[in-house]
Order: C-alpha cells, then sequence, then structure tokens
C-alpha cells in the first residue's frame, strides 16, 4: 500500500499542533507590542514606540516564517485568534520588564517543540527551530540591555526622557 | 480501498489509485483528499466535549461539523463526537504521521 499520507506531508500531526500554538503566541507578541507602542505614543515616549512598532513586524514575520513552514511540509497551518493584549502599564520601566517577560516566555515555549520534536523523531522540525533559538538568544538580550540602560541612567528628573532617547540605539 | 482504521461508527480508507481517503459515515462515504482529512483532525479535535455536559454552553449536546469546503454537513451527538475523536486520533496514527504511541513508550 502506497503511504499517500507521507507524501502529502513530511513532519508529525504534533509537531504541526505544537507549531500551530507557536504561530499563535507570536501573533499575540505581535499584538502587544502594538499595544505597547500606543501606550508609549499616549505616554509621549516616541522614540520607545518606534521600537515597538519595529518589534511588532519582527513578530509578525516569526508568525510567516512558522506559518510557511507549515505550507512547505504538507501541514494545515491555523490564523491564529488573538484575545487579552494587555494596555495598562505603570510606566515605561514596566513596558521593558512585561517585553522581557514576555521574550523569556516565548523562549522556552520554543525550546519546549525542540525538546518534544526530538522525542518524536522529527528531525525536519527540531532543524526548523534552530533559528528560532538562537533569535529569542538576540531578543532577550536586546531588552536586557535597554533595562541595564534604564537602571545605569535612573528615572529621576530628566532620566525618563533620557531613557527614550537612548532606546534609539537599540532601533536598525 | 484498505481501511485503515475502523471506530464504533465510522471508518477511515484508503483508496491508493485515486490518492486519497474516504470516511464512511454510515448514511454516507465521504471522499476526502488529504487536506480535508487534516481540516477534519482539526475541526473534530477543537471540539471542547466538556461544552457538553454544560447545559448553558451546549443545551442539546449536538455539534454541527461542515466537511470538505461546505459540500457535507454532519450534526453528531457527544457519543458520534466521541467517537470521531477516536477515529481521527487512531487514523493518524495508523497512517503514520502521529507519533502518539512512540512517545507513550518513553
Ligand atoms: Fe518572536
Amino acid at each position: 500500500m502506497k503511504d499517500i499520507a507521507r507524501q502529502s506531508m513530511s513532519i508529525k500531526v504534533e509537531s504541526m499542533d505544537m507549531l500551530n500554538a507557536q504561530i499563535k503566541m507570536e501573533a499575540h507578541a505581535s499584538a502587544l507590542y502594538l499595544a505597547m507602542a500606543s501606550w508609549c505614543e499616549q505616554n509621549g515616549f516616541f522614540t520607545s514606540a518606534k521600537f515597538f512598532f519595529k518589534q511588532t513586524e519582527e513578530e509578525r514575520e516569526h508568525m510567516m516564517k512558522i506559518f510557511n513552514f507549515l505550507i512547505d511540509t504538507g501541514g494545515n497551518p491555523i490564523s491564529p485568534e488573538v484575545t487579552n493584549i494587555n494596555y495598562d502599564y505603570s510606566s515605561i520601566v514596566d513596558v521593558f520588564e512585561s517585553t522581557l517577560e514576555h521574550e523569556i516566555k516565548v523562549t522556552k515555549s520554543i525550546h519546549n517543540i525542540v525538546k518534544k520534536a526530538r522525542e518524536l523523531g522529527d528531525i525536519t522540525t527540531e532543524r526548523f527551530l534552530d533559528w528560532f533559538v538562537m533569535e529569542q538568544v538576540e531578543e532577550e538580550n536586546t531588552i536586557r540591555d535597554i533595562l541595564d540602560m534604564i537602571e545605569v541612567t535612573g528615572t529621576e528628573g530628566v532620566g525618563l526622557q533620557m531613557i527614550d532617547n537612548q532606546v534609539a540605539n537599540w532601533i536598525e | 480501498m484498505n481501511v485503515i482504521f475502523q471506530s464504533t461508527y465510522y471508518t477511515l480508507y484508503q483508496a491508493t489509485n485515486e490518492r486519497c481517503f474516504y470516511i464512511d459515515f454510515g448514511q454516507k462515504k465521504i471522499r476526502m483528499p488529504f487536506c480535508q482529512l487534516l481540516s477534519l483532525r482539526h475541526k473534530v479535535m477543537s471540539i471542547d466535549i466538556a461544552d457538553h455536559f454544560d447545559s448553558d454552553l451546549n443545551t442539546h449536546g449536538l455539534e454541527v461539523l461542515t466537511l470538505c469546503n461546505k459540500e457535507h454537513l454532519f450534526i453528531l451527538n457527544t457519543l458520534e463526537i466521541l467517537d470521531l475523536k477516536n477515529l481521527v486520533e487512531h487514523g493518524f496514527l495508523a497512517i503514520g504521521l502521529s507519533a502518539q504511541k512512540e512517545l507513550q513508550t518513553y
């Protein structure tokens, strides 16, 4: 009996399910950073707003990368529903701290998929995620650097405005 | 046609010469290219069976399932949905695209 299923799809359905969940997570990140951009604009942190507009685009690209991988492997990519976007932040520091927390969550989720793909013997999915593992190192590092800069600058007096100006260093 | 898996109410077949699958739903047999089988899997797995035991969330314990780009429509009860979930799970295991069994032996 010819293996029509394998001829149609080259990864395991469990990997596909996990990647669809990751698509949702990237879409959520994209929406979250857009909300942060909005907060920054409304609170006078215009450079930070620019930074988050850029992050929004990047997260959307991450999402599309996975989406296209599912197409290439014959899977069924699902267009994500995004809900529960937080718009409330107590300060610009809170915004960046929330960002780091979210990036750590994403890193953990990707590591989890890598581990499970390895258990499943799904080498294709495991190797596909190599790029994401390294990308997360960069993402986390960027936000950590910004938080370090905030710490050094301090939030007293003109500190907040200086912080916002310096965020420009992380917008390529 | 080769039988891939048979549950209580349904049977999944592979039609090798047509490069597609069939599901016998009892009242009718439906032809499904692989992508439609994937789509069915998504729809069936997305059904939260717990809703069937909450009269506020699902008053009559029924699900409306449209298949193959709205070509077919089924109204299924709780037992039929559970059986269809079973068919999907074991069917994908049998066609070699699910590794659940391998995972459980770890
Ligand atoms: Fe991302």
